[in-house]
């Protein structure tokens, strides 16, 4: 039943989407709402957090094959299935932010290498060949060493990557919120908890239905292992914002109170820490509720909504403080404002990102991945 | 009519002007402009105008581009901001010199304060490392540039740039929209032609005909007026400020009058906390 209702919402959102794509591949990008002073939104922020759930889905990857752990045996397939479908979905959901999309080559054949941007377009291109790799491998001869080193050069690429993205953000000496010396050392951190989020989600919803000890375990081990990786991420943002706010420094002020009190509040407070954080903090430390298949992977599902606000709550403020004092008011035209909120457009091609990672993950472990028979 | 100097100096020109006007040339004596007269002071655009043929006569790499914007002068009336627009044929939201207007005070004690903003063309700008495939960088005068044809339109300059000096061109027309009266020439009719004529940035033609082409796409920005300065002229900034607050010329010739400016204390340059080193000076 819910993979019957899963496969309606990926297609439903697919169709909804596909208009928003015919817009910006037929008409540009008139429609969206980010605009010359807010030059990165809803679909960078997306970037962001499909990139980071590759890479997470990629490191849980490892427990089975290349950690061994017995009780995420038969898990690897999935969650490298899932890398392959997120990494590209999250691709091209910073594809269609470009102004001359057709112009991406060029940044493999006439590159700037003292461009992160450029580091990141050919790390994570590393990155994707490895996990097609790594699944083929998982596929042929999972028990050959060969496995194992690529899946190590797997893992520090996915732990590099996904640093790479905070580096993208916190090298920007002048956008003081962004500017955050940990940055690169926080988003594995992210990439790996929304990696358990999706794994909540695949395993709990998804799973072979035999043998439900084992997988009690697992959940209750993703339970764990979430509950760990939810409190660090807390404890960084509190210090964070803490931090800037103590500090003082108005850019910083400004963005802050965006979140907390700002045209990002119900953002912040409803959907990133009630819905996305607390509720499965409290749900999950229930043993008996984090091993119920449906409860889990619900609980898999609001965390992984809570993890997208919560890049959409760090590209937007970063760029809320004018550059310059009067800058907002001292010209008047189109997209020349401060103030974000992702036009119908944005949202719909968003949701054919969504859609299509939904309905290829569910088609892939249904045809592709076998979960019952790697299980054993 | 406080100051005793400028009240003479007015009766005495007001009623030279206002006779000359009634019986041209009869009657009349000018009198001859001393040498302390203000009146008898060079242009300043005249100098620089001067100044520019000179610095275009060096090799190109000798020349170093600066802006000097003097902010006791300005008095916000965005004359450079417009005649920027019209010079480079700036679509709806994009802007290269917008003025800053800041309020002073509480009332009744107010004071308005007046702050164009250029690209400050740092000798270290922050938005052309970042470029992926190199669409911008700092051509051989110092200026930084774009290339159109080159530029992925990923917005990585724009956020990285201190001054918010970029903006990104949309592919809005003023025109779009607006009405067409049959058989009048009114609305998309009349301006349309005016709109889509080819702008001239970097030298080269930029029609705005097809809507998905360069720069439409594209992040834009201030080049001092590049295809102007190949020409032999001073930026429309320039030329069109009326009060004389925006100066411009080579920093690299000791007798310009940029250099002149530059050298004394009273300048300052945008954040320069951040290690830009900007060439746009404000003189307050």
């Amino acid at each position: 039943m819910i993979k019957k209702i899963s496969y309606a919402v990926g297609a439903l959102a697919l169709l909804f989407g596909l208009w928003g794509v015919y817009i910006r591949l037929f008409e540009g990008e008139q429609s969206t709402n980010y605009g010359s002073y807010i030059g990165w939104g809803l679909w960078v922020a997306m970037y962001l957090f499909l990139a980071g759930l590759a890479a997470g889905a990629y490191m849980l990857a490892t427990l089975d094959y290349l950690f061994d752990m017995p009780q995420f045996k038969g898990t690897g397939k999935a969650m490298l299935w899932a890398a392959l479908v997120t990494l590209p979905a999250g691709l091209a959901s910073i594809g269609m932010d470009l102004g001359h999309m057709e112009r991406i080559w060029k940044v493999y054949l006439e590159p700037n290498f003292n461009s992160f941007l450029t580091l990141m377009v050919w790390g994570y291109t590393l990155f994707f060949i490895l996990i097609a790799v790594s699944l083929y491998l998982a596929f042929t001869r999972p028990e050959k060493s060969a496995m194992k080193v690529v899946m190590w050069i797997g893992l520090v690429t996915a732990i590099l990557v996904a640093g790479g993205v905070g580096f993208l953000l916190g090298g920007n000496a002048n956008r003081l919120f962004w500017h955050v010396g940990l940055f690169p050392v926080q988003f594995p951190i992210f990439a790996l908890a929304s990696g358990a989020a999706l794994m909540l989600v695949i395993v709990g919803w998804f799973g072979p239905k035999e043998d439900h000890g084992k997988r009690a375990d697992q959940l209750w081990t993703l339970a764990v292992l979430t509950i760990i990786l939810s409190v660090v991420k807390i404890y960084f943002m509190v210090s964070d914002y803490t931090q800037s706010l103590y500090g003082g420094v108005p850019d910083n002020v400004i963005a802050v109170q965006s979140i907390l009190f700002g045209q990002h509040a119900f953002s912040f407070w409803v959907v990133q820490i009630g819905l996305g954080t607390l509720i499965p903090l409290i749900v999950l430390s229930q043993p008996k509720l984090a091993k119920n298949d449906f409860v889990a992977g619900l609980m898999g599902l609001f965390l992984l909504v809570g993890y997208a606000v919560a890049r959409i709550l760090i590209v937007v403020p970063g760029q809320v403080a004018p550059m310059l004092p009067g800058l907002a008011e001292a010209f008047s035209g189109p997209k020349l404002t401060f103030d974000y909120i992702p036009s119908l457009m944005e949202w719909s091609v968003t949701a054919a990102v969504i859609g299509f990672s939904i309905l290829a993950i569910l088609i892939g472990l249904d045809r592709l991945v076998h979960f019952n028979e790697v299980k054993k | 009519m406080s100051n005793p100097n400028e009240a003479t100096l007015l009766k005495k020109y007001a009623s030279e002007v206002f006779a000359g006007l009634v019986a041209p040339l009869e009657g009349v004596e000018i009198s001859p402009l001393t040498a302390d007269d203000p009146l008898a002071k060079e242009d300043a655009l005249v100098r620089m105008q001067r100044e520019l043929q000179r610095a275009l006569e060096k090799p190109v790499s000798e020349r170093r581009w600066v802006m000097v914007i003097d902010l006791r002068k300005c008095v916000g009336c965005s004359a450079c901001t417009i005649a920027c627009v019209a010079e480079n044929k700036l679509p709806p939201g994009v802007v290269y010199r917008p003025v800053m207007n800041e309020e002073i005070g509480t009332y009744p004690n107010v004071s308005m304060k007046f702050l164009p903003r250029p690209c400050m063309q740092c000798d270290v700008p922050p938005c052309v490392p970042v470029c992926p495939v190199t669409a911008t960088y700092k051509n051989e005068e110092g200026i930084v540039v774009v290339d159109y044809n080159q530029c992925i339109g990923c917005r990585a300059c724009m956020a990285a740039c201190p001054y918010g000096a970029r903006t990104f061109d949309f592919g809005y027309t003023y025109t779009e929209s607006t009405p067409v009266a049959e058989g009048m020439i009114v609305g998309r009719v009349s301006a349309e032609g005016y709109e889509r004529a080819a702008a001239f940035e970097y030298s080269e033609e930029w029609p705005r005909t097809n809507l998905r082409a360069s720069p439409v796409g594209n992040v834009r920005k201030c080049h001092f007026c590049l295809h102007r300065l190949n020409a032999g002229m001073l930026p429309a900034c320039v030329t069109t400020c009326i009060g004389r607050a925006t100066y411009f010329g080579d920093a690299n010739d000791p007798d310009s009058l940029v250099t002149e400016l530059i050298n004394k204390p009273n300048v300052i340059r945008l954040k320069e906390e951040l290690g830009t080193e900007p060439r746009v000076y404000y003189v307050v």
